[in-house]
């Protein structure tokens, strides 16, 4: 989003996205230096720091918008019921599987009661239809792609165990950090006014819907529609500066769970101060439809 | 002109056609210029993938 509307400014455009479609070759590609940022779950990114990888986290890419789903009148009605079935999460350093941890803590229960499986993101909401998995924890649009499709409900989302939950951050190579920090800070700056543009109303997140879908992700714009409006705080693109206490409530959990080898602190691996240096930055002045932004 | 070089003019105009159209419609041209631009000038290669 950020991009589509820089590519409207007179000051033009410092980055170029690049789709993929699971977050290991995101990670792969970071390592090799073939791309120079990216979008990838918390744990992840917290993973690749510890284990020595030069990246930093400098900036959240939104908050919940995370769902626990469910086949539509299949036998899961409870949680508990799981007990046995197969779950599917985008890998095992992601958010999506510790809010199933901590799901499964609620209940009393333990990892070895259902069986996870990672899976790319774009393939659960197809294996949950043709009955490969009996449920799936992952980001939008795919909890809203089965609910359109009418195989899936949400039977929990992350925000209803996880009050402040967040996914997606935004990791920049430390080289970059080093030699180009105007560079990153524009993005950061990009990436902030695009979530104040879009907490400004549903014209703003129809609008999003409409060239994200078709520009950006390849998908239905009617899907993020959905995901985007349904109802408006379904994800939220503010807050998105990193906050210490949720990090180490991630970095707890991935130690409990497994994830990480040892306790890791806030300030080695978050760089805060593009998040600092984006704060008094405003909505892009850009119309729904427009053809000129500032 | 004989049957053989016939053939073989099909086959380098197919072969031609296709990969002019590969370069077209497939080939990100933006990441190719950009990655022989000097350091310092490069625009950042952002990963992301399809999800909110």
């Amino acid at each position: 989003m950020t991009d589509y509307i820089s590519r409207h400014t007179a000051s033009g455009n410092l980055f170029i996205p690049r789709l993929f479609q699971g977050f290991p070759e995101i990670k792969e590609a970071l390592i090799s230096n073939t791309m120079q940022a990216g979008f990838m779950v918390a744990p992840m990114a917290m993973a690749l720091w510890s284990q020595g990888v030069p990246i930093k986290i400098v900036y959240l890419g939104h908050r919940y918008g995370s769902a626990f789903v469910v086949r539509n009148n299949g036998p899961i009605k409870t949680f508990p019921d799981l007990r046995g079935r197969v779950v599917a999460i985008p890998t095992r350093f992601s958010d999506e599987r510790l809010i199933v941890f901590r799901a499964l803590k609620k209940y009393g229960m333990t990892a070895k009661d259902i069986r996870m499986v990672e899976m790319p993101p774009p393939d659960v909401a197809g294996a949950l239809a043709a009955g490969a998995i009996d449920a799936f924890s992952m980001g939008e649009p795919y909890p809203a792609q089965a609910e359109m499709g009418g195989y899936g409900r949400i039977l929990f989302k992350a925000r209803d165990l996880w009050p402040d939950y967040m996914s997606c951050v935004l990791v920049v190579r430390q080289d970059m950090i080093d030699k180009r920090p105007e560079a990153v800070q524009a993005l950061v700056d990009g990436i902030a006014r695009s979530g104040l543009w879009l907490e400004k109303g549903r014209p703003y997140r129809e609008d999003a819907a409409d060239f994200v879908g078709r520009f950006y992700y390849h998908q239905d714009p009617r899907l993020l529609r959905w995901a985007l409006t349904n109802p408006l705080d379904r994800v939220m693109y503010t807050p998105l500066t990193p906050f210490k206490p949720d990090f180490e409530l991630v970095r707890d959990l991935m130690l409990e769970t497994g994830t990480l080898d040892h306790s890791i602190e806030f300030n080695e691996y978050v760089d805060i101060k593009f998040a600092e240096g984006a704060k008094s930055k405003t909505a892009w002045a850009y119309e729904p439809g427009g053809l000129e932004a500032r | 002109m004989n049957d053989s070089r016939k053939v073989i003019l099909g086959v380098a105009l197919w072969v031609g056609a296709v990969s002019a159209l590969h370069l077209r419609l497939n080939f990100d041209w933006s990441v190719y210029l950009n990655d022989r631009l000097p350091e310092s000038q490069r625009k950042l290669n952002v990963a992301y993938i399809p999800v909110t």
